[in-house]
């Protein structure tokens, strides 16, 4: 089942000064349970469509349409409201609020949600426990690892029970065995919840847990690949 | 909400140091504007006070014409019933003294003086202010005695003692001829300088005899229980009073003029608040600016995350409010604090002497009233409000894109 679908989505920026067309024609699906990697080189255009897909921001034409409704002609209050029910976050830097604990970032997003008290603390317990944080939640980001930050920011983003994940060059900022750990997270919730991940990376180690690789060049949708991760992986 | 308040009180003590210098600015801001006016208006509210409980009365019941012309003519017809509809007006009256008061001649063997005649009642009078407290010689009169009481200046311009007698010389009510000879049983030191050296007191119903005026009397003073029911007491009564041919005053209807000159003299201690509200502004929107600045990412972050904008600007509001509450508090305790210790300062010297000469004590006192407090925090929470402008504008206008990627 489709939960996100690009239409003929095209992004040229300074259109009136020198045009620069980062998106050319972009068409994708993506179903329930993926876990795909965009990739391609710098300038590809893969983070500006991980921007039109979260929402951040609006194509030049096409569309995007995330579990049947298409989000690039909402108003800004109602995408905002929309991206908080139904997309997750995982940023590059972490982007953890740097004044609350683990535990206080992951419960706000479900207070944003209006969530009852009891629930919100005992779904940031639990996805606290998933990234292997339990013991960590009284922790601010400042307290942490690079790859516990990134890994509170997961169960930030996962927190507020999204269709999917959007994660903007996840393991750019880790060590090998932290990259290891989030990916094999990432992949555990994926297999185990159906969680589905889009990732754009130049990682090849998120690339080789990918099952689904699309690979950007100049904008456009060079190769679209779907691949058997465990014999990539015993390969 | 909670998590807001928590949000906003934790960013705010991300720079520890920034923020205990802006805290400070505001606390010396506040602080000083308080002392400043403090000390200007400790003496004026002295004036008033003995102005308010000498003569006027918080509220005074008057004939409608008195006020254009203050003879006994217009004087107006108090018996109980009246009392007793004053006092139904509004349960939180407390107290009430009728008093008659008219321009007479008073008179020893050899010269005359011009002198403010008060009938009183002095069981009701005792009620409003501490009137007995300033016999300075002798004892206060009493009712249906034929004696006055004597202020020390017209006393001694008339070179009168106590036991001696005093003429007085004048018109009753409606042309009738007022004059008789009184004893003086007491000289007062009045507190109002300009009564100090005119007045002469009398029995209420002594007054009303001599001026041909049983039954009338030409002011009603009336005390609310709490002060700051002044205004609310006298609207009872003016509706109350309404097809009477009588008129109700508050007390600063009364003075003005005592309220315009303190006003004057307040001028200077409020432009240097505003000058130091303005200074102080600047620096506190060094801080919030800053505050916002370096949290452009935060926000855009925050933002895509699905924080509305509105909600983001209401924790950059409160830090702000935060901000400025400490400060405010912490500059209302401080300069409480001194005011409580310097209160009063004594003058020495040809100083002391000059207020002496003016019939007050040789202090200068302190202002405890509250409005001069709040007010501070009111100047704060404006300047807080033009100094969130700032962020305001910024969040609503902030680019998810452009903010995620500074």
């Amino acid at each position: 089942m489709a939960i996100l679908q690009t239409k003929n989505l095209s992004k040229v920026y300074n259109p009136d000064t020198v045009p620069v067309h980062a998106l050319r024609d972009v068409s994708i699906t993506i179903d329930k349970g993926e876990f795909t990697s965009i990739v391609g080189p710098s300038g590809s255009g893969k983070t500006t469509l991980l921007n039109m897909l979260g929402g951040l921001d609006k194509p030049t034409s096409g569309s995007v349409w995330v579990n049947g409704e298409e989000i690039t002609s909402m108003k800004e209050s109602k995408l905002i409201d929309f991206r908080l029910h139904n997309i997750g976050f995982v940023f590059q830097h972490y982007n953890l609020i740097p004044v609350f604990t683990a535990h206080e970032n992951v419960s706000f997003i479900m207070l944003l949600q209006n969530r009852s008290k009891k629930e919100i603390r005992e779904r940031a317990d639990d996805l606290l426990e998933q990234v292997g944080l339990g013991d960590r939640k009284n922790a601010r980001p400042v307290q942490m690892s690079g790859g516990q930050q990134q890994r509170v920011a997961v169960a930030r983003a996962l927190a507020s029970e999204p269709k999917f994940i959007l994660a903007d060059e996840p393991t750019a900022n880790l060590d090998s065995t932290s990259a290891m750990n989030l990916l094999d997270i990432m992949n555990k919730m994926n297999r185990e919840q159906n969680v589905t991940f889009v990732f754009s990376t130049h990682d090849q180690r998120v690339i080789d847990r990918a099952r689904r690789v699309i690979t950007m060049v100049d904008g456009a949708i060079h190769k679209d690949e779907y691949r058997d991760v465990e014999e990539t992986a015993e390969n | 909400m909670k998590i807001y308040l928590k949000l906003a009180w934790r960013n705010i003590w991300r720079n520890k140091r920034r923020t205990i210098i802006t805290v400070s600015a505001i606390i010396f801001a506040v602080m000083l504007a308080i002392i400043l006016q403090s000390v200007n208006r400790g003496s004026y509210e002295v004036m008033i006070d003995r102005m308010v409980s000498f003569n006027t009365g918080y509220v005074q019941i008057q004939d409608m014409r008195y006020d254009e012309e203050s003879s006994l003519d217009n004087s107006f017809w108090y018996d109980e019933e009246l009392r007793d509809r004053i006092l139904n007006a509004d349960l939180r009256i407390e107290r009430m003294a009728p008093r008659i008061e008219t321009f007479m001649l008073a008179a020893n063997h050899t010269s005359t003086r011009g002198s403010v005649v008060f009938g009183k009642n002095p069981q009701k009078e005792k009620k409003f202010n501490d009137f007995e407290n300033y016999l300075s010689e002798g004892r206060l009169f009493e009712m249906n005695e034929q004696s006055v009481v004597l202020a020390r200046g017209l006393a001694e311009r008339l070179q009168l003692g106590v036991a001696d007698t005093l003429v007085l010389i004048g018109q009753g009510r409606f042309g009738m001829s007022a004059s008789g000879l009184f004893e003086i049983v007491g000289i007062l030191d009045h507190p109002v300088r300009q009564l100090n050296n005119n007045g002469v007191f009398m029995a209420l119903d002594t007054a009303q005899h001599l001026l041909s005026a049983e039954g009338y009397i030409t002011g009603l003073m009336i005390a609310p229980v709490h002060e700051r029911q002044t205004n609310s007491v006298a609207s009872s009564l003016k509706e109350e009073l309404k097809d009477e041919e009588l008129a109700v005053y508050t007390w600063p209807e009364l003075i003005p003029e005592l309220l315009e000159l303190m006003e004057m003299d307040l001028a200077t201690p409020r432009l240097l608040t505003v000058v130091l509200y303005v200074v102080i502004g600047f620096g506190f929107l060094g801080t919030i600016l800053t505050m916002t600045l370096e949290r452009l990412r935060e926000f855009g972050v925050l933002l895509s995350v699905g924080m509305q904008r509105f909600k983001l600007s209401a924790v950059l509001f409160i830090e702000t409010i935060f901000i400025s509450i400490i400060g405010v508090l912490a500059g209302i305790a401080v300069a409480w604090l001194i005011l409580v210790l310097i209160d009063p300062i004594y003058l020495t010297g040809e100083a002391a002497q000059a207020v002496i000469d003016m019939g007050f004590d040789p202090v200068i006192p302190m202002s405890f009233a509250a409005d001069q407090f709040y007010r501070q925090g009111f100047f704060v929470f404006l300047v807080a409000v033009a100094v969130f402008m700032f962020p305001l504008i910024k969040i609503s206008r902030l680019n998810i894109l452009d903010a995620a990627r500074s």
